[in-house]
């Protein structure tokens, strides 16, 4: 069996530069280039590029000079005289870097743009890359790689490479670009049969668990590598306070199933929340507190899902983020995730669930300025279309955005402020 | 002879590209502004109506949530009665309303979790609750319809299922809600008896016959077409969305094919701001809670 792998991927390795050969042949036909002419004729005038062909990773055709493999040397459509465009030109050769039907593929690739991460002549870097591993990655996703820099705990694997876990381009296997699914990219490296694994898990067995639900992958500051949010319970250690203990033949049941199991710990809380008028009904359907709330750790507070609010949120309320996002004006709580800095998530005596039921109050939060130099506003201006409506700061703006600038419902200036003040309109 | 044929068919193209925007127009049904019930006979302003019924022998009731009771009108031949104030005893915060074969006003109060059977007068006639669990969570209404036969169709959102009560409060029917669907924000039920659910969450509706044991798809995803929508309903072989966050109303076809938009977001008359219920009579009146406008405006669909 090994021999037989070993056959194929020896013949595919091979098989790779003699198709490029194969295709540079036929380029240079094309341009009936004198024998031996092929990148030396390029090289006469970019004499500079030698100095490229020193450098340790060289591409392929750049290395077997094969320059009209890329470039056509007399006239182009496309930049740098490219015989195609830059996708074509890369995926002629590397048209299987992303695997079919893939369950992720990462944002560079996917909108072609293979040189924001390889150089498509030479570097230092393994993989043509413009920067060794991490850095490179680094690049684009510098929070994760600040956060497990300074972590406490740290997990092997992001010290060393992204590409342990990760791949780069794309994954038929798994979210997140992962090799493969969670738990099984883990056990990979973390024996489950063994009895410390056994007592650190309160002989629980979680070996076909997902592991991310209350690990961060890349380091924390909490022992175990647990989110740094940690449920109380879990903390702890007191997993049978929830669940069934080991053993059980219901597993990993909760004690009491939905919203009772949590109302045995925040019973005011949630006596609190029934009692308004408007209960969000998330806080109900479904798995109800665990729609939103991650039972055992979590990287943001509240112990939200992963990707926070903006996930957890607009994974009901898709028509808002998508709003903001079209949007030319951005609302920080809004674009960064802070839906609740407006919003009550679980109950409110007011529309839409708003926290404060007084709109001005609620944005001079933030924008206090507004209380001492604005248009009139309040309860003793009325709404001129309306006389059952106040002015106020949502009679101009929509607070998710809008297509306009400034998050006004018209287009421009003087379409809104005509709206009420008529006599102006043109 | 081909002159002839020429002629014809330069006739026949020109009538055709004049009648259709005629056309195109038969395939909506236009919401003409009447009028804007903003405040009863004492000058008490609504707040945040989120509910209104009404039925073909001219009884509309509106839900003024924001203000804990209900406003009893008649509107009949363009005109509009004075309002009758309804606080019937034990609703506190009346969201959805309908209006049953006798007249009588079902009110949907989730804070009390039940659904109220108050008579014209505002007395109390009993009330239906989903089955009292021991806890506070074992259930949780969030829409319900009434049929032709009197039977309720309530959404639970806790049990993730429709229940069916019969006039007499008994359950008659249990059916889950679609897998995998979240927000379900109401249900419809039309003449034949076939149920709908709405899932505001993807925009879609849902649908069983009068014997299915589950839900199936009425129409794909309309992300696309509509923002969140709230409300169904039905009239004249059409059926109506509430586009809550899309400050409209989506018209769709018996088959459920999309058929367009209908009004928009503003705060003047016509306009609407977070729209909560629609109820359209046999007369074409158009009833629209428009919640955050503070008012309930009424428009004509036959112009």
């Amino acid at each position: 069996m090994r021999k037989n792998i070993a056959l194929v991927l020896a013949v595919a390795v091979l098989a790779v530069p003699s198709a490029v050969v194969a295709q540079s042949a036929s380029q240079a036909q094309k341009f009936k280039l004198k024998p031996g002419a092929t990148g030396n004729a390029c090289l006469e005038c970019h004499a500079t590029f030698a100095d490229v062909l020193k450098k340790p990773f060289v591409h392929t055709p750049v290395k077997a000079k094969d320059c009209v493999g890329c470039h056509n040397p007399h006239a182009s459509q496309h930049g740098k005289l490219l015989d195609a465009s830059p996708s074509q030109t890369c995926l002629a050769c590397h048209g299987g870097v992303v695997p079919k039907n893939a369950k992720s593929t990462h944002k560079p690739v996917e909108e072609k743009g293979c040189a924001g991460c390889h150089d498509p002549h030479a570097s230092n870097a393994k993989f043509v890359l413009l920067k060794p591993g991490n850095e490179l990655c680094g690049g684009c996703h510098k929070p994760i790689l600040e956060q497990a820099a300074k972590s406490k705990f740290k997990h092997r694997p992001v010290e060393q490479n992204c590409g342990t876990c990760h791949d780069p381009h794309g994954s038929a296997k798994a979210d997140d670009l992962l090799k493969t699914d969670v738990p099984g990219l883990c056990v990979k490296c973390h024996k489950t049969d063994g009895q410390i694994f056994l007592k650190q898990h309160m002989g629980y067995q979680v070996a076909t668990s997902r592991c991310t639900s209350c690990h961060d992958p890349h380091g924390s500051d909490k022992r175990g590598m647990l989110y740094n949010k940690v449920h109380a319970p879990v903390a702890k250690q007191m997993c049978n306070q929830c669940h069934e203990p080991p053993g059980s033949p219901r597993k990993f049941q909760p004690k009491i199933a939905g919203a009772d199991l949590c109302r045995g710990c925040h019973a005011q809380k949630m006596t609190e929340m029934l009692a308004k008028d408007r209960v969000h009904v998330a806080m109900v359907e479904g798995q109800a507190c665990l729609t939103c709330h991650n039972p055992h750790a979590a990287k943001q507070s509240g112990l939200m899902r992963k990707g926070g609010q903006l996930a957890t949120c607009g994974g009901c309320h898709a028509d808002t983020i998508k709003r903001q996002k079209l949007s030319p004006t951005k609302h920080d709580p809004v674009a960064t995730g802070q839906c609740t800095s407006c919003h009550d998530p679980h109950s409110s005596n007011s529309p839409l669930l708003m926290s404060n039921p007084d709109v001005i109050e609620g944005c001079g939060a933030c924008h206090d300025w507004l209380k001492h130099s604005s248009h009139p506003m309040g309860a003793k201006t009325k709404d001129p279309r309306n006389k059952n409506l106040q002015v106020q700061c949502l009679s101009c703006h929509r607070s998710h955005g809008t297509e306009y600038k400034h998050m006004m419902p018209y287009p421009t200036t003087s379409d809104l402020c005509t709206k009420c003040h008529e006599k102006f309109k043109r | 002879m081909p002159v002839n044929h020429f002629v014809r068919a330069s006739a026949l193209l020109v009538a055709a590209l004049a009648l259709s925007p005629v056309a195109a127009r038969a395939q909506t049904t236009p919401f003409v502004f009447d009028r804007a019930i903003l405040q009863d006979e004492k000058e008490v302003a609504l707040k945040a109506p989120e509910g209104v019924a009404c039925d073909d022998a001219g009884n509309v009731v509106i839900a003024d949530s924001g203000n804990g009771r209900l406003l009893l009108y008649r509107f009949a031949g363009g005109s509009l009665s004075a309002a009758t104030e309804l606080k019937p005893a034990g609703v506190v915060y009346p969201r959805r309303l309908q209006l049953d074969s006798k007249g009588n006003i079902l009110v949907l109060d989730p804070k009390a979790r039940k659904i109220f059977r108050v008579d014209p007068k505002g007395a109390v006639l009993g009330a239906i609750e989903l089955k009292a669990g021991a806890t506070a969570l074992q259930a949780f209404p969030v829409a319900f319809k009434v049929d032709s036969a009197d039977n309720v169709h309530v959404v639970d959102a806790v049990g993730a299922r429709v229940v069916t009560f019969d006039p007499a409060g008994s359950v008659k029917r249990q059916l889950d809600l679609p897998k995998g669907t979240t927000a379900i924000t109401d249900v419809h039920v039309d003449g034949s008896g076939n149920l709908y659910v709405v899932d505001g969450s993807q925009a879609a509706v849902w649908s069983a016959d009068k014997t299915a044991t589950a839900f199936k798809p009425f129409t794909p995803s309309m992300r696309d077409k509509m923002n969140f929508p709230g409300y169904m309903t039905g009239s004249k072989g059409r059926f109506f969305l509430v586009d809550q966050n899309g400050h409209g109303i989506v018209v769709l076809g018996a088959d459920g094919a999309f058929q367009g938009r209908q009004l928009a977001i503003g705060w003047g008359d016509g306009y609407l701001y977070y729209p909560a219920q629609l109820c359209i009579n046999a007369a074409g009146s158009a009833f629209i809670a428009d919640r955050s406008n503070n008012r309930v405006q009424i428009f004509d669909t036959n112009r």
